[in-house]
């Protein structure tokens, strides 16, 4: 038993930061929602599922369970329709912000809400590629889709912040961000 | 984005697609302006995604791990209740489905069973019936067939049984039946495995008389052995039928009752029979038609002990 929790906390401790970054973007940075989250799915894992399976597994498993909680989330706060209404606000031109340490938060917080126009799977496909560096194979066994399905998922993804983000750095030059 | 190999474009960055397909996207690259943009967009859209950073302080994940820690863990009993709860209940289906299909095969194999005691086969000779209690006052005597099937009605009735016993041979080609199974008598194990050896070796005796063959030389040696037998189951069919008086079985001690003058005559044939005397007694048994009528009841009698 001893041994077993002792591996819990080494998951734990490298695992709760990726997992409450991926439930924030998610939930459109809404961290202490997604800091809650994120110890359910611990909680329910330690409670539930802890043993039943290798460790590389329980990955996969928490990020599993993580999603379908802030779904539910979704459904009981109807924060997409909330949380669109704030982006269409964000993306409304403005006068310049005169305290420019704020800009980088600014652009990171406009990022999070343009992650929140897209579909779930959608958003869901994009984050676990770019935030949790998985393989399109390991995101179709999280979100249990095919392979190519993940593929279009991330292009369409992509493609669409691509195009709102070519909007609003028209619209807001203080948004624009050179290409790396 | 118009360009057919945009879409490529993403898998590329993602280091998603072979190494033949990598170097075609990155040829189509080097003349391709519009995936340019696109590849320099995409990359711009990762540094965005990967540079947010949580505001987790640690405090807060300490405590999180140590309220989860102390949480009391409920796996092996949830997954054993539902496990067991699942494997019960296929379980139970089983065993009812294999009770269900036992007792249909207990019935049909019952069936034919019963089938035989009202047995089933055609009288081999044109001889008209006689009842047992005719034969012992006339031995070779014929009664009249009307008699006979008045006695054979009642045989099913639940009426108390008639005083004399009811065993009727068949009509020539007529059904014949068995002897009636009920009442069941009350008979020890020992003397019914008793009878149902006697019923069967005097089948056996039986068959064997009414197969030697008179004309050749053997003959007389056949029938010095066949009477031997029969001397020795003389014997044995008078106390049976004592017996199965005694214990009220009506059924048995009207057969072993026919079946006894048939060995005592067998029994009494001289060193050097007359080949007319083996012949008579041949058409006894085939009249009788008492061969068929102790295999029955012998395999009656051992399916019951069984």
């Amino acid at each position: 038993m001893a041994s077993e929790d002792e591996e819990f906390t080494m998951l734990f401790q490298d695992f709760y930061p990726s997992l409450c970054r991926f439930l924030e973007c998610l939930l459109g940075g809404r961290a202490p929602l997604a800091q809650d989250l994120a110890q359910e799915s611990f909680l329910q894992l330690h409670r539930t599922a802890w043993g039943t399976m290798p460790v590389g597994e329980a990955r996969f498993w928490l990020y599993r369970v993580a999603r379908n909680m802030a779904i539910n989330e979704f459904r009981k706060s109807h924060t997409r329709y909330r949380l669109f209404d704030r982006v269409v606000e964000t993306m409304r031109p403005r006068a310049r912000n005169p305290e420019q340490e704020y800009e980088t938060q600014e652009r990171k917080t406009l990022v999070l809400e343009m992650l929140q126009t897209l579909p779930e799977d959608q958003r869901t496909a994009l984050l676990l590629r770019e935030h949790e560096q998985l393989s399109y194979r390991e995101i179709g066994q999280v979100l249990n889709v095919s392979e190519s399905k993940v593929k279009v998922d991330i292009f369409r993804a992509r493609a669409s912040l691509r195009e709102r983000w070519a909007r609003v750095s028209h619209v807001n030059p203080v948004n624009h961000v050179n290409p790396v | 984005m118009n360009c057919s190999f945009t879409e490529k474009i993403s898998s590329l960055i993602d280091g998603e697609l072979s190494t033949a397909e990598a170097r075609e996207v990155e040829r189509h690259l080097i003349g391709c302006n519009e995936c340019q943009e696109v590849r320099a967009d995409f990359l711009n859209l990762r540094s965005q995604l990967a540079g947010f950073e949580t505001s987790l302080e640690p405090a807060v994940q300490n405590r999180a791990l140590k309220k989860i820690l102390s949480t009391p863990r409920r796996t092996p009993a949830r997954g054993f209740a539902w496990g067991f709860g699942t494997q019960a209940a296929a379980f139970a289906t089983l065993v009812i489905v294999a009770a269900i299909i036992g007792f249909l095969i207990y019935r049909s194999s019952n069936t034919p069973t019963n089938e035989k005691h009202l047995a089933v086969q055609q009288t081999p000779t044109p001889v008209p019936a006689a009842t047992v209690q005719q034969k012992q006052s006339e031995p070779e005597a014929s009664p009249s067939p009307n008699k006979g099937d008045e006695q054979t009605a009642p045989r099913r009735s639940p009426s108390p049984a008639p005083k004399k016993p009811l065993v009727r041979e068949p009509k020539p080609g007529e059904q014949f039946a068995a002897i009636p199974s009920t009442p069941d008598p009350v008979r020890s194990a020992d003397a019914q495995t008793m009878t149902a050896l006697h019923f069967e070796k005097s089948e056996t005796l039986l068959v064997a008389f009414r197969n030697v063959r008179l004309n050749e030389p053997g003959t007389t040696a056949e029938v010095a052995y066949e009477r031997k037998r029969a001397q020795q189951l003389v014997l044995q069919n008078m106390m049976l039928r004592r017996e199965a008086d005694a214990a009220g079985d009506v059924q048995v001690s009207s057969l072993l009752e026919s079946l006894e003058p048939i060995l005592i005559d067998i029994s009494n044939l001289p060193d050097k029979p007359d080949k007319d005397a083996i012949r008579v007694i041949r058409q006894r048994v085939e009249r009788k038609n008492i061969v068929p009528l102790l295999r029955v009841n012998s395999t009656a009698l051992a399916r019951a002990l069984d």
